[in-house]
C-alpha cells in the first residue's frame, strides 16, 4: 500500500488505527518529491528539513490517541501566493524574490490549528496571472500526465505536486479559474469556494473583488475537507462572511441546467463528450437535466480582462521597491520605482498593468472599467435568476485538454481563452468545481465544472461527489512513484 | 473693471482615535519613527484593510453637525498616485459617494455672522511622513528617510464650495471648523501639530460675473496667519495679472512662508489622474437610520448654539465668539461667574482680560486647585460694592492664583478694603492739607495739575485704603472753600 495515494480520510483512519505514522507518510510524500520535482518543478521550495519535527509531534499526538483532526499530520503543498511566517512568499516574481513574509495568511494559521504540514511553497504564473505556468520568474512546471503538456495555472504548481502525489492536497487561488483549470489539466478535484467564505487575508492580491482560496485534492471530500477547515468570517478580511451554508438537495430532487454558452463553438468534442457524458448518468439517476442559456456568459472574458488587471494596476502598485522587495537604484525616488518596477515584473504582469491602468483612466473609465461593472451586476442577475430554476449548473471546465508548454505563450488572446468557462463562477461569485471525469485520446485529463448559487458549497460537494462515484475515474498519472 | 476673488478650502483634520483607519495600530505622537506599524499600514502583500468603527463614527458626527445630507449607502474608493511615503501607492478615500454632502458651518467675523457652504465631508487615510534631505523636493533630495507611523491615521477632509471671499472669511472658517471638531471631540484641533491641514482655491472674475476664474491651488500653509497671507498675495497676484493682461494659468502654487509668495509646483498638464475607483477590499460603508441615530446622542452643544446660549447672558456676538473657541475650563468658568453675579460684562472681562491675561504673564496653564468658582463673583462683588479698588482687585487675583488663601482675607492682611466714610476721608484731608500748604498755595493760583499729587499722598498714607474717586471730589470741595 502506497499512503500518498490515499485520501485524507482514509489516511487519518490509518492514523488513528496506528497502521500508518505521519512521519512515515511525510517521508513518503517527499520521496515522490525526489522523484518528480527535477522533472515537474512544482514546488518553488521545499520545507522537508524544518516539518520533520512537526511530522513527528503528530506522531506523538495520534500514538497517544490525541489527535483532534482530520488534517493533522497530512502534508500539503501552498501555492505560493499565500503568506506563510517566516517563509519567503515569491509570487513567482522577481520583484519578491527576496521576500519573506512576517505573518501568516488566515488559510495558514488555521491549518496551522489542525496541525497540517507543509510540504513548501509551488510554482505559479507570476502574481497568479495565467493559465499555464509558464509565466513564472522562476521557471515553468510541466504536467506531471505528460510533461510535454502545461500543468495549468495559475495554481500549475499545486496541481502538479498533488498529481505527482509530492503532496496529499494543496491549496490555491482562484481568480478566473485558476485552481479549477490546472486541476483539470491535472486530472484532479479543483474547489473554488463561494467569494467571501474563506478570507483572503494573506493571499497576494491579484484581483481582490475575484480572488478566492480553495484546494486542490484528489477526490471530492479531501477539498470538503480542507473547505471545511480554511472556511469562516475573518475579522481581518471585511470581504469575508459568515460561511452559513444553504441547504440544497444533491439528490434527484435537484435540476441541472447544461449551459448552452460552455456547450457551443471553441469548446472542442472531447470536452462537450465528458458533460454529456455525466449528464446520461444523472439522468439514469433520475435527475432532472435541461438546457439553459445565460446569453451573457459569452461576454465573460471582456468583462473579466477590464476588472481584473483594474483591480490588479492598483493591488500591485505597492511593489516599488520602497519598503522590500526588489530594488533598482535611480538618480531619484521616482527613479528607483520606475527602474525596480521595470525590473522586477515580467511581461503578463506589466501588461495587465497596463491594460488596468488604461481603463481606469479619465476619459476611460465610463467606456471601460465603468461597463465592465455593469456587465458583471447583469451577470450576477441572471445567474440569480437562473438558480430560481437549477440547482446546479454544469459545463467544461476547460474547452480543451491541456495544451503542449511554449504553444500559446505568443498569443495572450488564446490564453485568456482557455479560462472561459471558469470565470463566470469568479465574476458572480459562485462557488465552482472541477471534478475529473476522463481521458482524451492523447491520454490527458478532462474534467467537468458544476456551479451552484453562492453559499451552497457544501450542497454543491455532496452533489459533486455523487458524479464522482458514478464515474469513478481513476486515472493518475505514471512514473513518478 | 473690478475684479472680485473667489475661494474655496479643503481641510483635512486629523481623527483623535485610539487606532489606525484600516488596522488595530495604535496612533501615536513621538517622533520616534516607525514604531506603529503593521502588514497593513505599511502595505505588505496580502494584508487587508478592516475599516474603523469609530472613526465613521467621528466623520458622520462631523457631517451632521455642519447640517450634511448622509449618505446612507456610501463607498471606499481607491485614490491612486505613486509617492515613496504612501505604501500602497493608493490612499483609501471617498470619491462620489462620501459620508456628508451639502452643508453649511456658521462663521462670526466681529459683530456678523455668515455661513459657508459644505460640499462634502468624507473619509481619508493619512500617509507616512517623508524627510527628504539635500533640498526639501522629492525630485531634487538626494535621499528620503520615511516614517509610517502616520500611515493610514484617520482623516476627514471637509471641502467647502467657492463661496468664501476673502482672507478675512477664509480664517474664520478654519477658526470655527477647528473649534467644531475640538467640542466635537473628533480631534485635538492642534494646527501646530498639523492635526489640522488646510488647502485653497483661488480664482478672481470681474464683478457681477456668473462665471468663475481660473482656479489656482495653494499648498503648504501651516499656520492661521500664513493662511491670510497667503491668499491675499495670490489674490493679488492674480488681479495685477489680469489688469496686465496676463493669463491665469490653472496650477497648484506652494506658499514659501519666508518669502511671502506663493509659486508654482505644478501644472494642471503635470496634474496626476488619480483613476479613482470602488476598493474592492471594503464592502460599501452603510449608515444606517440606527447608527445615525446612535451617534446624534454623541452631539455636544456646538459652538453655534453656544454662542447663542451666550449671548442671552448679555455678551455682544464677538464676545460670544470669542468664549465659544476658549477653552472648556474658561466656558465653565464664565457661566459659574456670571450665574453668581449677573454681570456679562465684568464676567467676561475678568476672565477673558484679567485672569488669562496674568495667568499667561505668570506662565500657569491650569487654575490651581484651590482656585474656587466663588472668587471672582467675590472680587466683582468687592469692586462693585466699592469696597476694594480696582487696583486692589487685581492684586487680590494676582495672590490668590499663587497662594491658596481667599479674596477675602488677602483684602483683610494687605489693608486693601478701601475707606468710604467721608467724614473719616475729609478728616485726612484736612489733615494732608496742613501738611502741603504750599502745594495747596500753588493749586490756588492755578496749577491744577497738583491735585493729583494731593490725592497721591493720600492715597499713600492711607496705604491705598480711600476710595480713590470720593477723596478726589471730597478734596477738590475742600479746596474750593
Amino acid at each position: 500500500m502506497d499512503a500518498s495515494q490515499l485520501s485524507i480520510r482514509e489516511i487519518n483512519s490509518l492514523f488513528t488505527k496506528k497502521e500508518l505514522k505521519p512521519s512515515e507518510l511525510y517521508s513518503k510524500v517527499f520521496e515522490n518529491a525526489a522523484n518528480s520535482e527535477a522533472a515537474l518543478h512544482a514546488h518553488l521550495t521545499l520545507f522537508e528539513e524544518e516539518n520533520i519535527k512537526k511530522a513527528a509531534e503528530s506522531d506523538k499526538r495520534f500514538s497517544k490517541d490525541e489527535s483532534a483532526s482530520l488534517l493533522d499530520g497530512i502534508p500539503i503543498a501552498i501555492k505560493d501566493n499565500i503568506n506563510i511566517k517566516n517563509y519567503k512568499t515569491t509570487c513567482s516574481s522577481k520583484m519578491l524574490s527576496n521576500y519573506t513574509s512576517p505573518y501568516d495568511a488566515t488559510v495558514i494559521k488555521k491549518l496551522k490549528e489542525h496541525n497540517a504540514l507543509f510540504t513548501g511553497k509551488t510554482n505559479l504564473d507570476e502574481f497568479a496571472m495565467g493559465s499555464s505556468t509558464e509565466n513564472s520568474a522562476f521557471g515553468l512546471t510541466k504536467n506531471p500526465w505528460n510533461t510535454d503538456y502545461v500543468p495549468g495555472g495559475s495554481s500549475g504548481g499545486s496541481a502538479a505536486s498533488v498529481g505527482a502525489r509530492s503532496s496529499i492536497a494543496a491549496l490555491g487561488s482562484d481568480t478566473g479559474g485558476s485552481i479549477r483549470q490546472p486541476a483539470s489539466f491535472c486530472g484532479l478535484v479543483g474547489f473554488k469556494p463561494t467569494y467571501g467564505t474563506v478570507s483572503r487575508f494573506g493571499l497576494v492580491a491579484f484581483a481582490s473583488s475575484l480572488d478566492q482560496i480553495g484546494p486542490i485534492t484528489k477526490t471530492v471530500d479531501d477539498s470538503r475537507i480542507i473547505f471545511s477547515s480554511i472556511s469562516g468570517k475573518d475579522s481581518r478580511d471585511a470581504t469575508s462572511v459568515i460561511n452559513n451554508q444553504l441547504d440544497i438537495p444533491s439528490d434527484n430532487a435537484a435540476t441541472i441546467g447544461v449551459i448552452k454558452e460552455l456547450m457551443e463553438d471553441g469548446i472542442s468534442d472531447e470536452a462537450k463528450n465528458e458533460v454529456n457524458k455525466v449528464v446520461e448518468i444523472l439522468k439514469s439517476k433520475g435527475y432532472k437535466v435541461k438546457e439553459i442559456s445565460i446569453p451573457i456568459i459569452k461576454l465573460s472574458i471582456s468583462i473579466y480582462y477590464l476588472i481584473a488587471p483594474a483591480e490588479c494596476s492598483a493591488n500591485l502598485a505597492r511593489f516599488d521597491g520602497v519598503r522590500y522587495g526588489l530594488r533598482i537604484d535611480g538618480n531619484t525616488s521616482y527613479e528607483m520605482m520606475e527602474n525596480t518596477r521595470a525590473e522586477g515584473f515580467g511581461a503578463e504582469v506589466k501588461r495587465r498593468i497596463l491594460l488596468g491602468t488604461y481603463a481606469l483612466s479619465a476619459g476611460y473609465y465610463d467606456e471601460y472599467y465603468g461597463k465592465a461593472l455593469q456587465a458583471r451586476k447583469e451577470m450576477i442577475d441572471e445567474f440569480a435568476e437562473t438558480f430560481k430554476d437549477f440547482d446546479y449548473l454544469i459545463s467544461p471546465t476547460t474547452p480543451t485538454q491541456a495544451f503542449k508548454s511554449g504553444e500559446k505563450t505568443s498569443n495572450p488572446l488564446e490564453m485568456y481563452m482557455s479560462d472561459l468557462c471558469t470565470i463566470p463562477a469568479n465574476l458572480a461569485g459562485l462557488p465552482a468545481i472541477s471534478i475529473p471525469t476522463g481521458l482524451s485520446k492523447d491520454e490527458l485529463p478532462l474534467g467537468v465544472q458544476v456551479m451552484s448559487k453562492p453559499l451552497s458549497d457544501n450542497s454543491l460537494l455532496d452533489f459533486s461527489e455523487i458524479i464522482e462515484n458514478e464515474v469513478q475515474f481513476d486515472g493518475q498519472p505514471k512514473g513518478w512513484l | 473693471m473690478s475684479l472680485k476673488p473667489t475661494i474655496g478650502i479643503e481641510t483635512h483634520i486629523e481623527l483623535n482615535t485610539k487606532t489606525k483607519m484600516f488596522c488595530r495600530c495604535a496612533v501615536v505622537d513621538t517622533d520616534e519613527p516607525n514604531i506603529s506599524l503593521c502588514p497593513t499600514c505599511i502595505g505588505l502583500p496580502g494584508a487587508l484593510p478592516v475599516p474603523n468603527k469609530k472613526a465613521i463614527e467621528f466623520i458622520t458626527l462631523l457631517a451632521l453637525s455642519t447640517g450634511c445630507e448622509i449618505t446612507s449607502k456610501g463607498m471606499f474608493h481607491r485614490k491612486n498616485y505613486f509617492y515613496p511615503d504612501l505604501p500602497k501607492n493608493y490612499q483609501i478615500s471617498q470619491f462620489d459617494l462620501p459620508v456628508g454632502l451639502n452643508g453649511e458651518l456658521e462663521i462670526i467675523i466681529d459683530e456678523n455672522k455668515d455661513y459657508i457652504e459644505i460640499e462634502r465631508v468624507h473619509m481619508e487615510e493619512d500617509t507616512g511622513k517623508s524627510s527628504h534631505s539635500g533640498s526639501g523636493r522629492i525630485e531634487s533630495a538626494t535621499s528620503t528617510a520615511l516614517d509610517f507611523n502616520r500611515s493610514g491615521v484617520p482623516l476627514v477632509e471637509i471641502v467647502t464650495k467657492p463661496v468664501i471671499s476673502s482672507s478675512k472669511q477664509a480664517v474664520a472658517y478654519i477658526e470655527e471648523l477647528r473649534q467644531l471638531s475640538i467640542d466635537l471631540n473628533i480631534s485635538e484641533g492642534r494646527l501646530e501639530k498639523g492635526n489640522l491641514r488646510f488647502d485653497a482655491n483661488i480664482s478672481v472674475a470681474p464683478e457681477g460675473s456668473t462665471e468663475l476664474g481660473t482656479k489656482v491651488e495653494i499648498k503648504n500653509m501651516n499656520s492661521l496667519r500664513s493662511l491670510e497671507r497667503a491668499i491675499d498675495y495670490e489674490i493679488q497676484r492674480q488681479i495685477k495679472a489680469l489688469e496686465e493682461g496676463v493669463e491665469i494659468v490653472q496650477e497648484t502654487r506652494h506658499w514659501d512662508e519666508n518669502k511671502e509668495m506663493t509659486s508654482t509646483m505644478r501644472s494642471k498638464e503635470g496634474s496626476a489622474d488619480y483613476r479613482y475607483f470602488s476598493d474592492p477590499d471594503l464592502p460599501d460603508m452603510l449608515l444606517s437610520e440606527d447608527f445615525i441615530a446612535e451617534v446624534e446622542t454623541l452631539m455636544p452643544l456646538l459652538p453655534k448654539a453656544q454662542r447663542e446660549e451666550l449671548m442671552t447672558t448679555g455678551l455682544s456676538l464677538s464676545q460670544s465668539n470669542i468664549l465659544s473657541k476658549s477653552d472648556e475650563w474658561i466656558k465653565k468658568l464664565y457661566v459659574k461667574v456670571f450665574d453668581q453675579t449677573k454681570d456679562s460684562v465684568a464676567s467676561y472681562n475678568w476672565i477673558t482680560g484679567e485672569l488669562q491675561g496674568q495667568m499667561r504673564k505668570a506662565n500657569i496653564e491650569v487654575l490651581p486647585e484651590w482656585f474656587n468658582d466663588d472668587y471672582l463673583p467675590e472680587i466683582i462683588e468687592l469692586i462693585k460694592s466699592d469696597k476694594i479698588s480696582f487696583t486692589s482687585a487685581k492684586i487680590i487675583l494676582t495672590e490668590i492664583l499663587t497662594t491658596d488663601t481667599t479674596p477675602s482675607k488677602v483684602a483683610e492682611e494687605n489693608n486693601l478694603y478701601q475707606e468710604n466714610d467721608s467724614e473719616k476721608i475729609s478728616e485726612m484731608i484736612n489733615h494732608i492739607i496742613e501738611e502741603n500748604q504750599d502745594i495747596v498755595d500753588r493749586i490756588k493760583s492755578g496749577e491744577d495739575k497738583l491735585v493729583g499729587f494731593l490725592v497721591g499722598q493720600l492715597m499713600k498714607q492711607s496705604n491705598g485704603s480711600v476710595n480713590p474717586g470720593m477723596a478726589k471730589e471730597l478734596l477738590l470741595k475742600e479746596l474750593e472753600d
